[in-house]
């Protein structure tokens, strides 16, 4: 069965290119958030396989959302997507529970190698 | 194999000693709410994992006379978990006893030895423990022996396991990582593994360390790690290949079975939490924070020389400067940041001291201790330990009335202190205030007359507010009795010394019959502190911004005189007017057109020091005096301004006496 993923992420433009990549990878694209209130509600909602999450965003930001996603569901398997010069906020996201993260601009084979692993699919 | 335990020790003895610290405020907590009600089921609970986890951790290193007390105190612990409301006042206080015994032993064993328990002692837990057993028990069960306390929920067994023999071994684990060359964030991929590591076991050792990885620095893009793990190797190898970007992983066994450690349970929190962060010397700390201190200095020179160089070279500089300064203030704040501390590290035992010393002196008092978790700099918490406690302690002793007195005049029998934080933009301010008698301005006029610390004259002039900082002048106290716990008056004037030594103000309040309160106002940081800059003939001299309360340009011929000595009429009230110069010892004839500076002096009292100009205000870094301008009364540091010239700080308080 195809792995379910949530996308978070502020920008129409990131979402639309993560979506691209996994749906041409065997993956299916549970649901889309645009900020990290919205990726809680639909963490509960649609208990995806796999959550990618945007770091800096409005109302609530990833670390947060993945704090609360992670007391939720501690088993919930959460991928940052960060950028140069985020490393402190990548390594509080870490702690918050985030399983691993990837950094801004990535290929796609990059990003399907990294959910590979932390899915332990690889 | 023998295990080289030395290297644990000083692990060991912070971590007991943090233990043994939130064991004697949970017994406070524990008779408070006694006292007025509260979940002492939790803190008996609390109590119980703290001497557990002493007896665990010394037991492992071999510490036989630590562990064999803790384990009394823990049996004594463990008697109160069915029924807490046993734990009456003579228990409190042999778990206190307990529990200050163990700390010794503990501090004794940073010093290397193996102290032995207090057979005294022990025979007191042991006896009392039985005692409060078989007064809980049916008659029938009194026979029973001694038998091993039941494990708490969601904790290991102390004893050997029972848990259906399913416990696996621990072994230490070698892992070594190598980060792929073409990863970005190397630093952060190291974290990541350590953070997967400390899910697997607890992390025993780490190179680079957590606050290396946090600082981006990972030498050769390698890392290595010793975990203690119940898991197998393969497990390791398995959660290790989860991870992207690694070029290499070795995961090899390190040893055999370690004495019996408390393995990591399915509900693990401690042991992440513990591997995540790293202790540090305080001293190396400071180390950081002077080089960064000697960085700001550099980069203020770089950048006066480059003011002299021609114009077209100007630019280029600048702007490297500009970085370069960009960058040493983001290390400064993150060098600040890791040395900020919450409060509570000295708040945690005013409750337990307030309480010795009120049943020294036969009085009730609760202490409520709120905003604890406000972070200072290490530097400031350090400082202020004592004069926190010696401001509790007078206000149990002196302030806090004995009961009767108090049911007389309408109160509570049993007297409150509070012990409030609070942040106010970049200070933060520490009030400790009790309900007690207050103090009265007469009477501190009077002693303060008595002790020749001023006439009588000026000490009618003080207003009641200004009378009441008398208590902090030497010698002076009103208590009728002195106590070995105070009222000697050595110690306010100690404890206002000290807070203005980090830069801060200590301010006093009180009614009478209503109570006093102390306020402590201090900078989060010491070491970079606003200064006024003044010139002084050809001097330059810096004023601590925090001293300072205004300035005005005067001429000193056109000033009103008292007693012959000029004064300025400021905010309502007569200031001295003093002649910095002159003051100094400077040569140079007195000159008429000045400025005035009014800032906090001696006696309470407000002082006027007169420059020659005002140069403007400039963030300073403050240095120690060596040896021998320390002893020069009315210097309390240096700093070197951009230019390169050093420039030395005045202690306004200090340089009347100079």
């Amino acid at each position: 069965m195809a792995k379910r993923v949530l996308i978070v992420d502020d920008a129409i433009f990131m979402r639309n290119m993560i979506k691209d990549i996994f749906s041409g990878s065997g993956f299916e694209v549970a649901g889309e958030a645009a900020n990290g209130l919205e990726a809680v509600e639909k963490y509960k909602e649609l208990r995806p396989d796999l959550t990618t999450m945007d770091i800096v965003m409005p109302f609530k930001s990833g670390i947060e959302a993945t704090r609360e996603i992670i007391k939720h569901d501690a088993r919930a398997v959460i991928v940052m997507c960060s950028a140069l010069g985020q490393e402190s906020l990548v390594m509080e996201a870490i702690e918050a529970g985030a399983s691993d993260f990837i950094v801004k601009p990535f290929k796609s084979e990059d990003v399907l190698s990294v959910v590979k692993k932390v899915l332990g699919d690889a | 194999m023998a295990l080289d335990l030395s290297k644990y020790l000083s692990l060991f003895v912070a971590e007991a000693g943090e233990h043994l610290a939130a064991f004697a405020k949970d017994v406070v907590r524990l008779e408070r709410a006694a006292a007025e009600g509260g979940d002492r089921k939790a803190t008996v609970d609390a109590l119980f994992r703290h001497a557990h986890s002493v007896k665990g951790m010394a037991a492992s290193m071999s510490l036989d006379g630590i562990s064999a007390l803790a384990h009394r105190t823990e049996d004594l612990a463990d008697v109160f978990r069915g029924d807490p409301a046993r734990a009456d006042a003579a228990a409190v206080d042999l778990l206190l006893a307990a529990g200050d015994a163990l700390a010794a032993m503990v501090q004794a064993a940073a010093g290397g030895a193996s102290p032995a328990a207090d057979d005294g002692l022990a025979a007191r837990l042991a006896a009392a423990t039985r005692a409060y057993r078989e007064e809980g028990r049916p008659a029938a069960r009194e026979a029973e022996p001694h038998r091993p306390p039941p494990a708490a929920p969601g904790e290991p067994p102390a004893a050997p396991p029972s848990e259906n023999g399913a416990r696996r071994r621990v072994h230490r684990v070698r892992v070594e990582v190598e980060i792929a060359g073409s990863c970005p964030v190397p630093a952060v991929r190291g974290f990541l593994v350590v953070k997967k590591l400390s899910s697997l076991g607890s992390i025993a050792q780490v190179q680079p360390s957590v606050d290396d990885l946090r600082a981006g620095r990972i030498p050769g893009k390698k890392l290595a790690a010793t975990i203690e793990t119940a898991e197998p190797l393969q497990a390791v190898e398995r959660a290790l290949a989860q991870i992207s970007d690694i070029a290499g992983v070795a995961v090899s066994e390190l040893e055999e079975e370690r004495a019996p450690v408390p393995a990591p349970g399915p509900a693990r929190e401690a042991a992440p939490e513990a591997s995540r962060t790293v202790r540090v010397r305080t001293e190396i700390l400071d180390g950081f924070l002077d080089s960064v201190g000697e960085l700001i200095l550099a980069t203020a020179r770089i950048r006066e020389i480059g003011r002299a160089l021609p114009s077209g070279a100007r630019p280029a500089l600048e702007e490297g400067v500009d970085r370069l300064h960009a960058i040493v203030k983001d290390l400064h704040d993150k060098v600040m940041t890791v040395r900020m501390t919450p409060l509570a590290i000295v708040t945690e035992r005013l409750p337990r001291a307030a309480r010795d010393v009120a049943r020294k002196v036969g009085k009730q008092v609760e202490v409520e201790v709120q905003g604890a978790e406000i972070e200072l700099d290490r530097a400031i918490l350090d400082e202020l330990a004592d004069p926190l406690l010696h401001v509790l302690r007078n206000a149990v002793d002196h302030g806090i009335e004995p009961p009767h007195l108090r049911l007389l005049a309408g109160k509570h029998a049993t007297g409150r202190i509070r012990v409030l934080a609070r942040r106010d933009r970049d200070r933060v301010i520490v009030e400790i205030a009790d309900d007690g008698k207050g103090m009265d301005p007469a009477r501190l006029r009077a002693a303060a007359v008595e002790r020749g610390v001023l006439s009588a004259e000026a000490a009618a002039a003080l207003s009641d507010k200004d009378a009441l900082l008398l208590a902090c002048a030497p010698g002076v106290s009103t208590a009728e009795v002195v106590t070995d716990v105070s009222g000697r008056g050595v110690g306010l004037d100690a404890v206002k010394r000290t807070v203005e030594a980090v830069g801060g103000t200590l301010e006093l309040e009180s009614a009478p019959a209503q109570g006093s309160r102390v306020i402590f106002r201090l900078p989060l940081t010491v070491a970079v502190q606003p200064v006024l800059l003044v010139r002084v003939g050809e001097e330059v001299l810096g004023l601590p911004i925090a001293k300072v309360h205004g300035a005005a340009q005067v001429h000193m011929s056109r000033l009103d005189r008292s007693r012959g000595e000029p004064v300025l009429p400021y905010d309502g009230a007569l200031v001295p007017v003093h002649e910095l110069d002159r003051l100094l010892g400077f040569p140079g004839a007195p000159r008429d057109e000045r400025a005035v500076v009014v800032a906090e002096g001696g006696e309470g009292g407000r002082i006027g020091l007169a420059v020659d100009a005002l140069l403007g205000q400039q963030e300073a870094v403050l240095k120690p005096l060596g040896a021998p301008l320390e002893s020069l009364s009315g210097l309390s540091a240096v700093t070197v301004l951009g230019n390169g010239r050093p420039v030395f700080i005045l202690d306004v308080l200090r340089l009347l006496a100079a």
